[in-house]
């Protein structure tokens, strides 16, 4: 019963990202005969080595939608970065529910809420991308090495962006 | 003929008694005053998601942070706020101090076991392979014109709507290609 409310909703942010798309996000459902299984691009932000990169990622929701967040993956070549684990599985505050905090240092209102958008998701990841948040590494030796060896952290990163466009 | 006075004919007035009958209604409501009483208070004054939920469907375009608010002046009556929306006065903005307070029913929150049941695509490969760009890439050359034309792109029609993403998906990543191309060539490693 609750499944329509989910696939009426993901619809309304189907439009919503393809007649007003945010810079640098492509997004939508792979097939609208699923509409709990989407695609999405996402551009590395400027001013960091992800930069002139495109990323894909699956984005996997729940029929309960939009009370439980999904889950996202990057797919297809690993994102090198402290808050992805090596499996490509993005590991940031919005993606979590409100009750879910083990660690007790994200705040609620960065968590996941019915009020939050795949848009907000993609654009929070995009400024993850940016800024790696130090506190809860998913990739531990991305982490280490962006801490203690930024210039080599770096340098990987520009190869796996190039890597990733085919070239 | 005169009789027929036109300023208090029936419809007037039973539209002047409904409309005053839910502006009064919603005056108590917001004072907390008796008549209040039988709607669903408490709970910390926390928005039931469902209903806002409820109501955006209803009326895509209005913001749910604007529903939000409504619903947590009103105590929390969908009813209450949709009859506000109908009779055209609108939804107040709520200040910008206004932080929404969703309240999450627990029964219902399982979170998504990330099944892995649609065997997807092999891990480590490009983008190119994955959306199998190669032909574009060779038949493209320099056709760098199409970059800003599919900006925005919606359709009534399913097929199209399908194509239209996968167009803007594909020029995303041929447009980043090109444009890591360029740079390789201005300054070689």
């Amino acid at each position: 019963m609750g499944s329509s409310i989910a696939q009426k909703r993901l619809f309304h942010e189907y439009k919503n990202l393809s007649t007003n798309p945010p810079e640098g996000i492509t997004a939508g459902p792979v097939s609208e005969d699923d509409m709990f299984y989407w695609e999405a691009l996402i551009q590395g932000p400027e001013g960091t080595p992800f930069e002139g990169g495109v990323f894909a990622a699956e984005l996997k929701f729940s029929k309960d939608y939009p009370l439980s967040p999904p889950t996202m993956k990057f797919v297809g070549g690993g994102v090198w970065h402290p808050n992805v684990y090596p499996n490509g599985t993005v590991c940031i505050s919005i993606l979590h529910p409100p009750g879910d905090d083990p660690n007790h240092y994200e705040h609620a209102s960065e968590r996941w809420s019915p009020i939050q958008s795949v848009e907000k998701i993609l654009i929070s990841v995009m400024s993850m991308l940016a800024e790696p948040n130090d506190e809860s590494p998913a990739n531990v030796e991305a982490a280490k090495m962006w801490r203690e060896r930024r210039a080599e952290y770096e340098q990987k990163v520009r190869d796996e962006v190039r890597k990733g466009l085919g070239l | 003929m005169h009789d027929d006075e036109p300023s208090l004919n029936i419809p007037s007035l039973l539209t002047l008694a409904v409309v005053s009958f839910f502006v009064i209604r919603w005056f108590f409501n917001r004072d907390d005053g008796p008549a209040g009483a039988s709607r669903p208070r408490g709970r910390g004054n926390a928005v039931d998601p469902a209903q806002v939920e409820q109501i955006s469907q209803m009326f895509p375009q209005l913001s749910t942070r604007d529903i939000m608010w409504d619903l947590q002046r009103n105590g929390g009556s969908a009813a209450a706020t949709t009859e506000r929306i109908l009779t055209g006065r609108g939804l107040e903005t709520p200040p910008p101090s206004f932080q929404p307070q969703v309240a999450i029913p627990s029964t219902n929150a399982t979170v998504p076991q990330a099944t892995s049941t649609a065997p997807t695509k092999v891990d480590g490969q490009d983008l190119i392979s994955r959306y199998n760009l190669s032909e574009k890439i060779v038949s493209e050359k320099d056709a760098e014109t199409s970059t800003a034309s599919s900006a925005s792109s919606w359709s009534q029609n399913k097929d199209e709507r399908q194509r239209l993403l996968q167009k803007r998906r594909d020029e995303m990543i041929l447009a980043a290609r090109r444009k890591m191309m360029q740079k390789n060539q201005d300054n070689p490693q």
